[in-house]
């Protein structure tokens, strides 16, 4: 997946660590244009606030995008 | 940035069944929780939680308990062995999170009317933690013949059970500070 610039928590503004994808495949049928046929599902970003905690996800980019 | 905020680990009642004994052992493990200065916890009984059965996933999330997810750091889940496998409400519960749950502890405590304390559902639960995106614990609760185990109070009969959950909530304990450190501070290979 392509890097991208860090999330900023909308609670505290701290940046998020951006620690884990997953394969979100139920995602794919409300979304079929998101889907990755690499991975056959959306694949999205999990990011975590190291001030409080808050959890934040996003779409991850293909490579090459 | 290292936080010291309690952890935040709430319990999971997974049965509605009238009757139920699974809420002697989800009220006892609450009680050895709250005994923890750095742990916060509360009960979430699935039996509360009005989820709609004409639809399935995160399309019928409910705010108040993602929002309690999302604040844990840990879960317990009490489980019910039905027909050796888990309440279906269970799952349905469940499956209305996934963001929510990565990289978050999680320990089981089955609980049968039988001798073999929820050791089958236990099992069984497994794999769908797994793709939930939550990390298990090796030590469970196995709380066999509940109907023994408590009086009529809900009180706890066999002190067996004390050191058992202790050793439990240590390991559950351990694996939440953990994955909490990884979550904030130890980021993805990119």
């Amino acid at each position: 997946m392509a890097k991208r610039s860090a999330l900023r928590c909308p609670q505290c503004g701290v940046e998020m660590n951006y620690h884990a994808e997953k394969i979100n495949y139920m995602a794919a049928l409300t979304e079929p244009d998101a889907l990755d046929p690499d991975y056959g599902g959306v694949v999205e970003e999990v990011h975590t606030c190291p001030g409080c905690g808050t959890v934040e996800t996003r779409r991850a980019v293909p490579e090459g995008e | 940035m290292t936080t010291t905020r309690p952890l935040f680990i709430p319990v999971i009642l997974g049965t509605p069944r009238q009757g139920r004994r699974s809420e002697h052992v989800a009220r006892f493990v609450l009680g050895e929780l709250s005994k923890r200065e750095a742990i916060d916890t509360t009960l979430i009984d699935i039996r509360t939680l009005a989820f709609a059965i004409n639809d399935a996933g995160e399309a019928i999330k409910d705010a108040h308990f993602s929002a309690t997810v999302t604040r844990a750091d840990a879960l317990v889940l009490v489980v019910p062995e039905y027909n050796h496998g888990y309440p279906g409400l269970l799952k349905h519960v469940l499956d209305t999170n996934l963001k929510e749950y990565i990289h978050k502890a999680v320990g089981i405590c089955g609980v049968s009317a039988g001798g073999l304390g929820g050791t089958r559902v236990i099992e069984n639960l497994l794999p769908v933690l797994r793709e939930l995106g939550l990390v298990t614990i090796f030590w469970d609760g196995n709380f066999s013949s509940v109907q023994n185990l408590f009086d009529a109070t809900g009180t706890l009969v066999d002190p067996a059970y004390l050191k058992r959950i202790d050793k439990f909530i240590k390991e559950l304990v351990w694996m939440a500070k953990v994955l909490r450190y990884g979550r904030e501070h130890v980021p993805r290979e990119q």
